[in-house]
């Protein structure tokens, strides 16, 4: 079994924290990835799953095991590193059977795995081959076969993707997740690209500044993100905010900014009458506006164009909201607008978002 | 005029100077001459030296006249019991010397590379400041240091200060090498199941190969053309190859031409080491 779990999970370097209390139960065969901008201790986290680093606060535990206090070599993982981490003195198969030779493992045994590594991810024709001789997706295949011949409780990857080219890195992408069907062990997955986040996890991490913001499916940190924070940080492009001023009578709540109304009622009206805020974060994806858009179920506004960013199948228009820029996704590429022309907005109502200013915390 | 033809295209401006003036390859032709003119400049002494070695007594002061040569200061040289003991000796003490230090400064560099604390910092500082002391400033404490301890004029006396030398010197640089090489490599060897020290000897280490044999030939030669540390840390007991060259110049005269061809039979060993080992050298310090 390959639960992994974190209980108060700290680190700080004398002064510094880089990591704090982090809680987390990973189940067994669940694919979760830790998520968020560069320093924000997503990967000290991985390497202290791993036994990299020392934990200074906290306990984690592998398949029911407290490991705080074990070596990297007893804690039954496997981890692929962003730049490989490959033997570059020895061969392909060499480097395959590195780990499993240091287990004693007959040779037999280890051939057996190393054909089902080799055969599962393609890599046949590499065996005898050096490291160095091989392409950035051929070291890659390699890293996680290195993983698979050990057959571990838990994967662990740092950043696996992040040195190879745009298309590679997608093609790998779809890989990995073919592969997680077919050998599906535990796997925490480390990343800054919130694509890779979305595209593979079952459940996504999104850390910042040490801290976990949020733990959710990737459809719950889209539709229901908890803070300003990851509202901004998962979707892409990310999405609009638009700082508001409210206004709440009995039945309905006003929000104004500078060339904005937006009348609000029912349930968001109360959400934000029972916060008893003042000032607010409006919230709305590029994706959930409307050109010329009126009807039931849509907040019209009015935004002048700044200029639009032909995509080929859709158009991006960046446009200002009195003194606020905002992005819209997803216009007809065929429209032509020019530089300036004031657009007539409507938002999706029951997409929107609404962020206490101070905290930053989602209201509902 | 349109638009599109003001902006012809020209051919480039011809050049001009002194470059241009020379013949088509002259360019090169000056270049190859020069580097043979510095390579001269380095070769020559050596060539100098040879041909010292190569004349009577009578001609030293001659080289550049006369055609007398003779094979015989070669003979006159192998002919002396002590040049056999010096060569022996020089072998033995460059080739102790470099694996002495080759062995604490690899895992010194290591260390320096991969660990913070105040261990590694103080180490560091230490070796910066013995590397700023004057070389020639060791010798007479070391002089009396080998007297007191009873190992003077014996392989221990020379050994251990050129090891010292060696690990202030080389450590920076295989701090260097191992800088050069991914740490990740390394983590990845502890998960598959090294300890530390097995993460070091089975990856980090052959890793660093290249860089680790650039430094045992330099280290080599150097002990090997070394003579300040053998002039006054080693006598009549354990003879130097370097120090037994010097003394052909004595109270009687000055024996240029045994002291030429025993330098040239010195220069044998290092050049086959040079020879040899250029390609690690070179591939070492690329690292």
């Amino acid at each position: 079994m390959g639960e992994v779990v974190l209980k108060g999970v700290g680190k700080s370097y004398g002064n510094v924290v880089a990591v704090r209390d982090v809680n987390l139960t990973i189940k067994d065969q669940e694919f979760v990835v830790l998520v968020g901008p560069s320093g924000c201790g997503k990967s000290t986290t991985l390497r202290m799953i791993a036994g990299l680093e020392e934990i200074t606060a906290g306990v984690i535990a592998i398949g029911g095991r407290v490991v705080n206090q074990l070596p990297p070599k007893d804690r039954d993982i496997a981890m692929v590193f962003q730049n490989y981490a490959l033997y570059q003195h020895m061969s392909v198969r060499d480097n395959l059977a590195f780990g499993l030779r240091n287990r004693k493992v007959p040779e037999a045994e280890i051939n057996k795995q190393i054909a089902y590594a080799v055969k599962t991810l393609g890599i046949e024709p590499l065996l005898e081959r050096r490291p160095r001789q091989l392409s950035g997706g051929q070291q890659q295949r390699v890293a996680l076969g290195r993983c698979l011949v050990r057959n571990p409780a838990v994967f662990l990857f740092d950043e696996p993707l992040s040195n190879l080219d745009a298309q590679l890195r997608s093609a790998m992408r779809l890989e990995l997740k073919e592969l997680r069907k077919r050998v599906p062990t535990t796997s925490i997955y480390v990343t800054h690209d919130q694509v890779e986040a979305m595209t593979l996890g079952d459940r996504i991490v999104v850390m910042k500044d040490g801290l976990v913001q949020q733990v959710g499916t990737p459809l719950e940190l889209y539709r229901k993100p908890a803070n300003q924070f990851v509202a901004g940080f998962i979707g892409s492009p990310a999405m609009n905010f638009i700082p508001m001023q409210v206004a709440t009578t009995e039945t309905d709540a006003t929000l104004s900014a500078a060339g904005l109304t937006l009348k609000l009622n029912g349930e968001r009206a109360a959400v934000l009458r029972k916060s008893g805020a003042r000032d607010i974060v409006f919230g709305a994806r590029p994706q959930h506006f409307v050109l010329n858009g009126a009807g039931s179920g849509l907040l019209p506004f009015q935004a002048t164009l700044s200029t639009s960013e032909q995509l080929g199948d859709q158009q991006l228009l960046d446009a200002r909201v009195g003194d606020t820029p905002i992005r819209i996704a997803g216009v007809d590429p065929f429209l032509r607008l020019d530089d300036g022309v004031n657009l007539p907005l409507g938002v999706i109502a029951e997409n929107i978002h609404l962020f206490d200013s101070k905290t930053g915390l989602a209201l509902t | 005029m349109t638009a599109a033809s003001s902006t012809e295209l020209s051919l480039p401006p011809v050049r001009k100077g002194f470059w241009a003036m020379l013949a088509p390859g002259g360019g090169k032709m000056l270049f190859a001459l020069a580097a043979i003119a510095i390579a001269f400049l380095f070769a020559f002494p050596v060539l100098w030296l040879f041909l010292t070695s190569i004349r009577p007594e009578s001609g030293v002061y001659y080289v550049h006249r006369g055609t007398e040569f003779t094979w015989h200061n070669y003979l006159e040289v192998i002919q002396q019991e002590n040049i056999y003991k010096a060569f022996w000796n020089s072998f033995a003490i460059s080739t102790l010397a470099t694996i002495l230090s080759l062995g604490v400064t690899v895992t010194s560099g290591y260390m320096l590379s991969r660990f913070k604390g105040p261990i590694p910092d103080t180490w560091f500082s230490l070796i910066y400041v013995l590397r700023c002391i004057p070389y020639i400033s060791w010798v007479l404490p070391l002089f009396f240091v080998t007297r007191q301890w009873g190992i003077f004029d014996t392989y221990w006396g020379l050994l251990l200060p050129h090891v010292a030398v060696h690990i202030c010197f080389f450590s920076w640089i295989m701090k260097g090498f191992f800088d050069g090489i991914d740490p990740s490599m390394e983590y990845a060897a502890l998960i598959d199941g090294c300890s530390r020290w097995g993460a070091f000897f089975r990856v980090a280490m052959p890793a660093a190969l290249p860089g680790m044999t650039a430094l045992a030939i330099l280290c080599w030669l150097y002990t090997w053309n070394e003579f300040l540390f053998a002039l006054l840390l080693t006598s009549h007991k354990t003879p130097i190859l370097t120090v037994v060259m010097a003394q052909f110049v004595h109270e009687l005269g000055m024996e240029w031409h045994l002291m030429s061809s025993t330098a040239i039979l010195a220069l044998i060993p290092a050049l086959i080491v040079t020879i040899f080992g250029q390609k690690y050298v070179i591939r070492g310090l690329r690292v």
